[in-house]
Parts: C-alpha cells; structure tokens; sequence
C-alpha cells in the first residue's frame, strides 16, 4: 500500500505539469481580459510540434521543447490577431482554432504518428534519488517538473508584483481606464495572447515528450478544457492553478497506478474519471461562489475605443 | 453622434452606425469565396488534383443521382445538429456538447432494442422517444449548472462530450458488443426496428423528420411568442428580466430543444443509417452543427440551406479522402478554414478600414 502510494505520488507531477504550465498560460491571457478557449488546440499543436522537431533533429530535446513553444507562439499570434487585433468573437474564434489545430495536425501527421519517443528523462542526483520516499517523489523527477516552479513564480511575481502585470491586469479589469492612463490595450492584449499561448505550446509539448512519449492524433484528449476549467477553479491566481493542477494530476496519474496493480475498475469507466472530477470540481465553484468568481471584469469582451458595452 | 474611430498601425478603423444589406452579403459571401479557396489550396498542396476537387465536391455529389442520394442522407442530421446549435445560441447557451447529446440520442434509440422494450411494431416510436429523451437527458445537466449555479455551459458541455463517448466505449467493449461483428457495436437492428426507405439510394424517412423539425423550430423562433421571447433574452438577458419575462425558464425551454434535437440526430443516424450503436456514430456532428449554426446566423431556414452544402462538403470529402487515402481530420479542416474566415468578415461588417498616409 505504501509503495502504491509513493509511486502515486512520484507519477503526479508528470501528469500535473502539463495542466499547470497551461493554465499559467491561460491565466496571463484571461489576465488581460481576452478569454482563450483554444488552449486544447494550441496544446495539441504544441505536442505535435515537440515530436515532430524532436524526431526529425535527431532526439534533441532542446529543440522539441523549443519547437512545441513555437508552435504556441504561432497559434497563439492568429488567436491573438483574429480577436485583439480584429476584435473577434472570442468563443466562436477559440472553437475553430481548437477545430483547425485537431485538422491540421491530423492532416499532416500521419508520417509521425505512434512512433515511440525517449523525450524527458528522469534526473538522476546520485545520493538524493535514493533516499527512500523522498528520493522517488522529490529527486527523481525530469527537468521540465524542477523548471515549471521557477516558471510559475516568475508569473506569479510578474502579474502580481511588477507594474507592467498592473498594467496587464488593468486592461483585463478595466480597459477603458487601462487605456485611459495610457496603457496600449492592443500591445497588452496581443502581448499576453502570445506569451501565454507559448506556455500552453510547452504544456502540450511535455504532454507529448513526457507523460505520453508519443504522438497520437487528438492526443490532448480534452486536457486543453480542463485548464480552462483549471483556471476558473483558481478564480484566476497562479498560486491556486498549481495546486489545482496537482489535484488533477494526481487523478490522472491515478488511472495507470490503478491499471498496473491489477484492480478490476472497468477501463473506460475509469478514463472518465478526469472529466468527471472536473465538473464536480466546477459545480463545487459554482455552489461556494456567492460573491463572485474572481474573473477579470472584462473578460471576453473585445475593446473598441468609445464602443458602447 | 460623433464617429468612433482607432488606428492599428497605418490602418484606421471606423466604427460602422450601420451596413447597408447587399454590403453585408457581400462581405459575408467573400469571406467563405476566401475559405473555399484556401481549402482548395489546402487539398492541391496535400497532393489532389484540382479537376479531381471540382468533380469530387461538384459533379459527382450534387450532379449526380447516387451522389444526390449520399448528400441528402447525410443532409438529415446536419439539419439536426445545425438546428440545435441555432435554438441554443439564440439564448446565449453555448451548447458545444452537441456530439455528446447526439451519443446519447443514439443510446436511447439502442436502448430499446437491446432490452427489446414493447411490442416490435411500436419501437421505432420508441425509439423516436428514447432519442429525444436521451439528448434532452445530456444537456439538463449543463443547463442546470448553467442556470443555477453559473457553471460556464462551454466547459460543461464539452466534458460530457468524452464521458459519453467513453461510457460507450464501456458498453460496445462490453455488455452490448455484438460477438458476432467484426469491429465494435452492437448487434443490428431488426427490420421493424428501422426507419423505412423511401426508395432512392439509403434515403430513409428521417429526412423529412428532419424538415419537419426545421419547420416547427422555424415556427417556435419567427412566429411564437416564445420565439419572442428567446430573441429577447439572447439580445439582452437584464432587460429582458426587467420586463417580466421569464428569462431562465425561456432558457431552460430553448436549451431542452436544443438538447431532443441533437437526441434526434443521434436517432436518425442510428435507427437509419447505421441500424446500430458504434463508435463512430457522432463523430464530427458535434463540430458541424456550430458550424452551421454559425454560417446560418442562428435562423432556422438558413440552417436547412446551410446545411445542404455542408452534406455536399461531407461527401466530397468523404471520397476524396477515401481516394487518396487522407486521414478523417480532412472535413474538420475545411470546416474549420471557412468558419475562421467567416468570422473574419465580422470585422470588416463591424469596422470601415481605411489606409492612413
């Protein structure tokens, strides 16, 4: 029982720094007050742009995980020109990303598909890696889940305590005002898109080169909406995102653990479990939310200059 | 009132007070022209020839009878999921859950034969029922949560899309799996059990099921009073409140069509196209129906019209990709090219762009 527990434990940030990085990601964006609802399309494009560069450069990591960032700066800059730039309906535009990106990738996919990769490994620290307990749960994870805390406490730090986060937070609260004192509402909005989308690129790309090693078409299996529920559950703060990412990286690190000792839980059943959890997870938000969500006033909304609201 | 103008770089934008109709259309019919055309360049790039597309998507689906045929039997469910997409959206419901309400749709029509519920001449109104019930079953969750507790109906909806999906995976790998059949689904229905053909090519009555349900949504949003009121409600939700409408009991109406009518789809394809429950039974009608809705601008006649074409691109496609090997994302491809451009063609209906020296 005990060992169950540890190697539960020590699978969970695999599972959890996917959902983390993108809902950081989608934090920034919803932030500034544009409502990204293509974080699954990204994530996949993100996934599919990691294998792809890491395979055909050879197993270079590096260049996979730059490649799966890429490929999330380039969704996202469309994303981003089509409803900042454009000011487009946020909904209907996030869909069809999330539509085109599973096409696209579908389409021209086919030559990498189900190709084995080696992708992240574990770092191994000599002595710390076999402490028992310990040495399994904290020293003996891959790069990426070490990096993702720096990463979390610089936005953190960034949106919170600098005054160009202010600024990003007040075109999201409040773009009238934002504009008003002078700040660029298109500069921030497209600024926070971009960056944002190229965290949930990574997400996608470690999804891929990490917990599944694999490309498969719509590999994502929704956990791109799962971050969007992610972030209205941490009613919009980076600390809350990441123990809310644990949560459900621990649930989905939970169904291999399940399978691998053998217990008789009906395969799809337990597959439904993330899902499941997350509309529980929603409902419990909606049930305690008396006095509001935490959401940035303006989100989705798209600001014209002396447009009518 | 003075004109609202802002500047993207050496482009200005001006706010429009107001567009005449014909500029409207044209913008509108530009913006799919551009999506057609970079889908067509999308498919001569995956190595198709260009006379091949205009005989594939063309000659061979609209002019021709068996390609007809094809056309008008996927055309049935696609007013069907394009009619739920447009009863919801006029509420402001982002009903996305359409794949998971159509899965359900079709479970309740499997229901009644696997347990063989009444007499053999009364199931396929059974199943009528069964379909309704199962959709409108799917989507009270989300509406519930909606309407009770501001849960955002896009996440929503959108997760019960994989848990339908996976609890059928459960019951073809399981207790309804055919033994007998080669992949997974379950047995075939029995002749009673199907909706009857009407004698050219796999047309089946369905199809006038679903005009039937066109017409009657048609009736319900233009010239009811409750259609009245969901217009009402979808332009403005506080005043609406303000004038004693009754705004989350028109919601949760507006939202249970939504819901039977995607139920309906998920019958139609079931009971008379694939005379059983598999896999594959919702795939991409999920997609299709928001699609529609959204080119139709959420009006029942321009859904029937809309979803016409949309027949003709799923049979096309399905073809071409048949012929040339292409994987199934093909259609959610081009589906999704045109919609972006067609919400492209909102800027240029909201904004007038000028170039500024």
């Amino acid at each position: 029982m005990v060992e169950f527990i540890v190697n539960w434990i020590a699978f969970t940030p695999v599972f959890a720094v996917p959902l983390m990085l993108a809902s950081i990601g989608l934090i920034i964006n919803e932030r500034a007050g544009v409502m990204n609802l293509c974080a699954e399309g990204i994530m996949l494009v993100g996934a599919f742009a990691g294998v792809v560069v890491y395979i055909e450069s050879g197993n270079i990591l590096a260049l996979g995980t730059l490649g799966a960032i890429a490929a999330g700066l380039v969704v996202s800059a469309l994303f981003a020109f089509m409803v900042v730039t454009m000011r487009l309906n946020q909904v209907v535009a996030g869909i069809a990303i999330v539509f085109f990106a599973s096409g696209l990738t579908g389409l021209i996919g086919n030559p990498w598909t189900e190709r084995a990769v080696e992708g992240f490994t574990k770092v191994d620290m000599g002595v710390l890696s076999t402490i028992p307990v310990l040495g399994k749960i904290v020293f003996s994870q891959d790069l990426m889940v070490y990096a993702s805390v720096p990463i979390v406490y610089f936005v953190w730090r960034f949106l919170h305590r600098s005054i160009p986060g202010m600024k990003l937070r007040a075109v999201g609260e409040n773009p009238q005002a934002a504009d008003a004192a002078g700040v660029s509402i298109e500069f921030m909005r497209f600024g926070a898109v971009v960056t944002g989308g190229a965290l949930v690129g990574l997400a996608g790309g470690y999804l891929a080169l990490a917990a599944s090693k694999i490309w498969v078409e719509d590999m994502t299996h929704g956990r791109g909406w799962i971050a969007v529920a992610l972030v209205i559950f941490a009613r919009w703060r980076p600390g809350r995102a990441v123990l809310g990412a644990l949560l459900f990286g621990g649930i989905e690190a939970l169904i291999p653990r399940i399978q691998a000792v053998g217990l008789a839980v009906p395969q799809y059943l337990l597959l439904m479990m993330p899902y499941l959890v997350t509309l529980a997870v929603l409902t419990y938000v909606g049930l305690v939310s008396r006095t509001g969500s935490g959401a940035p006033g303006a989100l989705g909304l798209p600001y014209v200059r002396e447009d009518r609201r | 009132m003075p004109s609202r103008t802002l500047a993207v770089g050496r482009v200005s934008l001006e706010v429009r007070q107001g567009i005449e109709l014909w500029l409207h259309g044209l913008i509108v019919l530009a913006s799919i022209v551009v999506g057609l055309g970079v889908s067509v360049l999308l498919l001569v790039v995956s190595g198709i020839d260009v006379s091949n597309i205009f005989e594939e998507f063309i000659v061979f689906t609209f002019f021709d009878s068996a390609g007809l045929a094809d056309v008008l039997l996927e055309w049935a469910p696609l007013i069907l999921v394009g009619l739920s997409a447009a009863v919801a959206f006029r509420v402001q419901f982002w009903n996305i859950g359409i794949e998971g309400q159509f899965v359900w749709g079709a479970i309740g029509t499997t229901v009644v034969m696997i347990y063989d519920i009444g007499p053999g001449w009364i199931q396929i109104y059974l199943m009528f029922l069964g379909g309704i019930i199962g959709g409108m079953a799917w989507i009270a969750v989300p509406a519930f949560l909606r309407l009770r507790l501001q849960v955002n109906e896009i996440i929503s909806t959108l997760l019960l899309n994989y848990i339908a999906a996976l609890f059928v995976l459960n019951q073809l790998f399981g207790a309804w799996q055919d033994p007998a059949a080669v992949y997974y689904k379950t047995a075939q229905f029995a002749d009673y059990q199907r909706l009857p053909l009407i004698g050219w090519g796999q047309i089946h009555v369905g199809l006038f099921i679903a005009l039937a349900a066109a017409l009657i949504v048609w009736l319900v949003t233009e010239r009811s009073r409750f259609g009245a009121y969901m217009k009402f409600v979808g332009s403005n939700p506080g005043m609406a409140l303000a004038s004693g409408i009754p705004v989350t009991l028109t919601i949760l109406v507006a939202v249970m069509l939504s819901g039977s009518l995607s139920g309906l789809g998920g019958y139609l394809v079931a009971s008379g196209q694939e005379y059983a429950l598999t896999i594959y039974v919702a795939i991409g009608y999920g997609f299709s129906g928001i699609v529609i809705a959204f080119l139709a601008r959420n009006n029942p006649a321009a859904v029937v019209v809309v979803s016409f074409l949309m027949a003709g691109l799923y049979v096309g496609g399905e073809s071409i990709q048949v012929f040339y090997g292409l994987p199934e994302a093909l259609i959610g491809l081009i589906q999704s090219i045109i919609v972006i451009c067609a919400v492209g063609s909102e800027f240029f209906v909201r904004y007038r762009v000028r170039w500024m020296r």
